[in-house]
């Protein structure tokens, strides 16, 4: 168990420090993260309130600015086979896959963070009452939303298809992650109580664990040759 | 020469590899067919071929990165058996250098030391950059580097952990005369005598330069398997393109 910890430490830290250096995917996802707010705010009707609809407006925002930056996640081990390099060395398969996950969870948390302040800049939204309730729901839908798209990004890395696959097959898988995490997010937005997503908070913590196990477990499958 | 006696190939060291009925398939097309062979310890091996022959598909299953379709590759010694141990025992050098561009030398060779958990890690480091004249440009981010230095830190990579065995596939590709000579420099430090060495090349002099055993092989099938004591240069190029013009 310390190996894998540190092997995990290891990976994610070397990811972390290339994103660091060269910022292409937080650029990107940001970018992105405000240019579909603006989108939102020219397109949505102007009869509607904004906070009936923030919880969907804000868990599309992040799928989407997400699943933009996973692409790069392998494809940077694949300049000059880095990949293949990895797994020659004695780094357990799963330990690599947690290290990416934990880099690309880091990432994402970034992004949602950003993602809410762009919101609350653009539709007036009051995150202040329900702060702790949405970063705990927010975070429990990356932790699932990451654990598939760490897996997927390494499938769509070796495929011919790639960037165009990882939508395709990511976003059915992830709707567990929308349905809880969006109706979550919208109830705490408008205002009600913690306790009343507590279902909610419960199913995406399980499905968190069960992606998490399941793709800690198969990745060693998807990255053999 | 998949049919010949290998033991007898490596009758004056110990045997480090023992490769049986060796195959390797993609789908229909075979890549690797019927390869026996074993590898001594401290041996010299250089494996030519023409393009399509299989050899870094060869090079692949004794690294430990492909699993054969038939046929197995046994160890000797040490925790055999155990993949993860195996792996600290291989050093693998491709015309890809499996670093990142990103970081500098130093982060890079720091990354994969911690992954094979070594000691002595700044002294490792400092020697293998000294090693191959890097010292000065440690610092910098390995895509500032030209293509000679990046192959350079690679080797260093692949020493770093200290193995066994060494791998090189064409690892004198894109390189420049001052460059090729440095790799060629280490590479001879690497006859030890202890260390197992496989270069796979279609440079035949250089491939002649270090080998103590020299292999041909051919669609997959090895067709020529001499100690390199018996070969002069104008005979194996005779004999190379007799057996790769006569079997393709």
């Amino acid at each position: 168990m310390r190996d894998f910890a540190r092997q995990s430490a290891l990976i994610a830290h070397k990811d972390l420090l290339i994103e660091l250096r060269s910022r292409e995917r937080l650029v990107s996802t940001l970018t992105f993260a405000v240019l579909v707010a603006i989108v939102f705010s020219f397109a949505l009707d102007p009869t509607v309130r904004p906070v009936r609809i923030a919880g969907a407006m804000v868990w599309v925002t992040i799928l989407f600015a997400g699943m933009l930056g996973l692409g790069r996640s392998f494809t940077l081990e694949q300049e000059q086979d880095a990949l293949v390099g990895l797994l020659l060395t004695p780094i357990g398969r799963g330990a690599l896959y947690f290290g990416k996950f934990l880099a690309n969870l880091a990432l994402l948390v970034i992004a949602a963070v950003v993602v809410y302040l762009v919101y609350a800049l653009f539709f007036q939204l009051s995150l202040g009452g329900a702060a702790a309730g949405l970063a705990l729901v927010t975070f429990l839908g990356c932790v699932g939303f990451m654990a598939l798209g760490t897996l997927f990004s390494a499938v769509a890395a070796s495929t011919r298809l790639g960037d165009t696959l990882l939508p395709i097959v990511l976003l059915p898988l992830l709707i567990p992650i929308v349905v809880f995490g969006a109706g979550a997010t919208q109830l705490l937005l408008i205002g009600r109580p913690l306790a009343e997503v507590g279902g909610n908070i419960r199913m995406l913590a399980a499905f968190d664990l069960i992606f998490v196990a399941l793709c800690t477990t198969v990745f060693g499958t998807v990255v053999e040759e | 020469m998949s049919g010949g006696d290998p033991l007898a190939q490596s009758s004056s060291s110990e045997a480090l590899i023992q490769a049986r009925g060796l195959e390797k398939w993609y789908g229909h097309h075979p890549a690797v067919r019927g390869v026996d062979f074993d590898l001594g310890s401290g041996e010299f091996l250089t494996l030519f071929g023409p393009n399509g022959a299989g050899k870094t598909t060869l090079l692949k299953l004794l690294a430990g990165s492909l699993r054969p379709t038939r046929g197995e590759i046994r160890f000797a010694r040490g925790d055999a058996d155990d993949e993860h141990a195996r792996r600290r025992r291989i050093g693998v050098l491709s015309h890809q250098t499996f670093l990142y561009g990103q970081l500098t030398a130093d982060e890079n060779l720091r990354f994969y030391g911690r992954l094979y958990e070594l000691g002595d890690l700044d002294d490792r480091i400092d020697r293998m950059l000294s090693q191959v004249g890097l010292t000065r440009r440690r610092r910098d981010l390995v895509r500032t580097y030209s293509r000679g230095m990046q192959q350079r830190l690679a080797l260093a990579r692949t020493l770093l952990h200290d193995p066994e065995m060494v791998l090189l596939d064409e690892p004198y590709t894109g390189l420049d005369p001052h460059a090729a000579a440095m790799l060629r420099a280490v590479l001879e430090q690497l006859r030890d005598g202890h260390r197992t060495v496989v270069l796979v090349t279609h440079n035949l002099s250089q491939g002649l330069e270090l080998a103590d055993r020299v292999v041909v092989q051919v669609a997959g099938r090895w067709v020529s398997d001499e100690p390199r004591a018996q070969l002069d240069a104008s005979t194996f190029e005779a004999l190379y393109t007799e057996r790769v013009g006569g079997t393709v």
